[in-house]
């Protein structure tokens, strides 16, 4: 009868155990996030220069070799989102030395591409030599883009 | 002439009468001149020499509220932007 009743008892405790032990609950899948396209910040392509530009603020006849009396453009084109100061800086290189001749800013908030342009004029004629115009983008130290022309 | 820092430099060529501009197809946008202030200028002088207008000292003013708190007090070496739009 012991016996018995020990054997019960054992089987008590082991299905109490058994019974004690939960599920573990399966582990909830993976949250997939919706797929977000981060907008691309502003960015800027390369610098054209010529002696007009049209209607969609392009050079037409790029160049990089300007006359005296020329006013010389400088196309930008822009894309991306966001804030956008483009500074345009034109100087004069001679040799190691560079003159300041213009500094112009354009601001804006960029929702789609643009086509920006700068422009420099002299009335009394561009003294011969080497230039350059560097484009900076959001009060970067570092132009952008840039390029060097001659007036001859 | 000044020199890209601003130094006096009698090797370079003059680019005082240097004049430019700037548009854009984005909408709304600003666009402005940097001008570094010598000295002896004030914001009438340099709205009439750069805007042709020295009442337009204004809007120089308007355009630097943030590094100006005085429109009597400028001084070389400061940057100024120069409103064209």
């Amino acid at each position: 009868m012991k016996t018995r009743v020990a054997g019960l008892l054992a089987l008590l405790f082991i299905g109490c155990v058994a019974c004690s032990k939960k599920e573990e609950a399966p582990p909830p899948p993976p949250v997939t996030e919706p797929p977000t396209t981060q907008p691309a910040p502003v960015g800027v392509s390369g610098v054209t220069l010529g002696k007009s530009i049209g209607a969609d603020k392009k050079v037409a006849e790029p160049t990089d070799v300007f006359g005296a009396k020329d006013t010389i453009y400088a196309s930008v084109e822009t894309g991306g989102t966001g804030h956008a100061k483009l500074r345009a800086l034109w100087s004069f290189v001679k040799g190691s030395k560079t003159a300041k001749v213009d500094e112009t800013t354009i601001e804006f908030e960029s929702t789609a591409p643009a086509v920006n342009e700068f422009h420099v004029s002299k009335p009394s004629g561009w003294p011969k030599g080497s230039y350059k115009v560097e484009i900076f983008l959001n009060d970067s130290p570092d132009p952008a883009t840039s390029k060097t022309f001659t007036v001859s | 002439m000044a020199s890209a820092e601003g130094k006096k430099d009698d090797d370079m060529p003059d680019f005082s009468d240097v004049q430019s501009g700037a548009s854009t197809t984005a909408p709304g946008a600003k666009v402005f001149e940097t001008y570094e202030v010598k000295a002896g200028d004030s914001l009438s002088k340099i709205a009439k020499r750069l805007l042709g207008d020295g009442n337009a000292w204004r809007k120089i003013f308007e355009a630097n509220t943030d590094i100006l708190k005085d429109p009597d007090k400028i001084y070389p070496g400061q940057k100024l932007k120069i409103p064209r739009s």
